[in-house]
């Protein structure tokens, strides 16, 4: 199936609005932002300038600017409601799907502006891909769950590639030995754990830059969360993952930086063990050490 | 904004808890630095007015000070453990645990003064120091003070107060290098006051490094502070 930019044009949300001559990231660029911390790396792969999320009468993101590094792990927290998976899904366009969500400011990957007209959305939520909160594997075999994203890409060019694909990204999610002999097997005959990680596999299977993750353990017991950190940790050699979660003390096991959102502002950005051992703002300070009122 | 780390009201965690536990960490180490204060007070008494049974019951309570240690140690790990502080939580609970075994060592230093002392009573009990025991009295008296004001500027999280506590700690310093002037003039004047010399030079050491734990008590007090 290959999709047009045509179709993705008229899927795109009547009232989303963009605006690509917002200012590229730069190295050592002076940002107009009330964010304290480092907003800015040396590697991006992907940069957000001013971005603003309404829905409707809801002001949900206000202004946010923040890099997004190379083989890095960075987690989004925040008390509820605060904007983070707003903001998270404005990445790779899942507010699209929101009749009412209109998302302006510029947010760009390896330079390129996603919210540009010709910027193929099916394409880029491979390269941006995601994992949710609850396990969604599709109703068929463990093999199609995988084999179905590289197949309408075009990833694969014979049965045999597609077989080596589900083969590595089963490995690289570390599910194969778990799986692999019974690959026909429907993907919801597996554990709440095992079922995260197949959707970590098929993210993987169409080679994407991105992974972003929407508090991906919050469903899943400590063994199959502390699975789940492990292979985050591993991920990160070959892949950008940001994380959306509630749990603090993951986001300080897991990411190298950490973002605090606060009712739809970027408060600080900055290296992990900084933010939990000397945060400079008082809001993530407050919200770290459990006195967020 | 208060300053101190244990306060519930509007300040304190959620989980009210947790600020209970953080205030009866900080009353065990006010309870700690009381019992290491009242041990060099009472281990000099015994020195300076030759009080064997007061000294022999100093040693007795060093386990005390031991204990109360070991009881914070414990509770420490405990809180790190259940409550995973973070931020200024966790800094002020790493500054009180190094508090509370500078108070522990402070109780060590009287318990070596408590043994010269019973050193002293068997091996010279008709020495004559009389005018040295004057400025063991003083450099204790400064010492138990300054870790006195110390503690007073935790409990209080008087900031100001602390860091004018560490400036004090050069004045004991320089008591203590001028009583050991005194005492080599004195060795030098005779030759027999060695060996009780000596035990002095001991003693005021200890007391100096009283006043160097007093410094270190002080100087943990603006790491406590939520900024």
């Amino acid at each position: 199936m290959a999709t047009t930019s045509e179709n993705v044009r008229s899927n795109l949300p009547p009232r989303a609005s963009v605006s690509a001559a917002a200012d590229q990231s730069q190295p050592g660029e002076q940002l107009d932002t009330k964010t304290v911390g480092q907003v800015t790396v040396a590697n991006p792969v992907m940069t957000a300038r001013k971005v603003n999320v309404h829905y409707g009468d809801k002001h949900a993101i206000k202004d946010v600017s923040i890099d997004i590094a190379s083989n890095a792990v960075i987690a989004f927290i925040g008390p509820s409601g605060c904007g983070k998976s707003t903001f998270l899904r404005c990445l790779n366009r899942m507010n699209d799907t929101i009749d009412s969500a209109r998302v302006t400011g510029h947010i760009a990957l390896e330079g390129q502006d996603i919210y540009d007209k010709r910027q193929d959305v099916v394409q880029l939520r491979a390269r941006v891909g995601m994992v949710f909160q609850k396990p969604n594997p599709f109703p068929k075999s463990i093999f199609e769950n995988i084999a179905y994203g590289p197949r309408i890409h075009g990833l694969a060019a014979n049965r045999a590639d597609l077989d080596e694909i589900v083969q590595t990204s089963l490995q690289k999610a570390g599910l194969w030995e778990e799986v692999k002999d019974r690959l026909d097997h429907p993907g919801t005959s597996l554990s709440g754990g095992q079922q995260q990680r197949l959707c970590i596999a098929r993210a993987i299977a169409v080679d994407p830059e991105v992974i972003l993750m929407d508090e991906p353990c919050s469903a899943l017991d400590p063994i199959a969360t502390a699975r789940i950190e492990d292979l985050i940790d591993e991920l990160r050699q070959s892949y950008s993952i940001v994380i959306v979660t509630h749990n603090m003390q993951q986001a300080a096991r897991v990411s190298q930086r950490t973002a605090y959102f606060h009712l739809g502002d970027l408060i600080e950005v900055g290296a992990t063990d900084v933010i939990f051992t000397n945060p400079r703002h008082k809001l993530t300070e407050d919200y770290i050490t459990g006195r967020f009122g | 904004m208060d300053a101190r780390v244990t306060t519930g009201g509007p300040d304190g965690h959620t989980v009210r808890g947790y600020d209970g536990d953080l205030l009866y960490l900080r009353m065990q180490v006010l309870e700690l630095g009381g019992y290491a204060i009242e041990q060099v007070t009472r281990a000099v008494e015994a020195l300076v007015e030759g009080r064997d049974s007061l000294a022999r019951a100093v040693l007795a309570r060093h386990e005390k000070v031991r204990s109360g240690h070991a009881a914070i140690e414990d509770y420490v790990v405990g809180l790190l453990a259940r409550r995973a502080p973070v931020a200024s939580d966790l800094r002020s609970i790493l500054a009180i645990a190094r508090i509370a075994t500078d108070l522990e060592r402070v109780g060590n230093a009287a318990r070596k003064i408590t043994r010269i002392t019973l050193d002293l009573r068997r091996d010279a009990p008709d020495a004559r120091l009389g005018p040295f025991y004057r400025d063991v009295r003083r450099i204790a008296g400064h010492a138990t003070a300054m870790l006195r004001d110390a503690l007073d500027c935790f409990d209080r999280g008087d900031v100001a107060g602390a860091e004018a506590v560490v400036e004090r700690d050069a004045e004991i310093d320089a008591e203590f290098r001028l009583a050991l002037r005194d005492l080599v003039t004195h060795v030098v004047e005779d030759a027999r006051h060695l060996p009780v010399t000596i035990h002095t030079v001991f003693v005021i050491k200890a007391l100096e490094r009283v006043g160097d734990h007093a410094r270190n008590v002080a100087a943990a007090v603006p790491r406590l502070h939520r900024r």
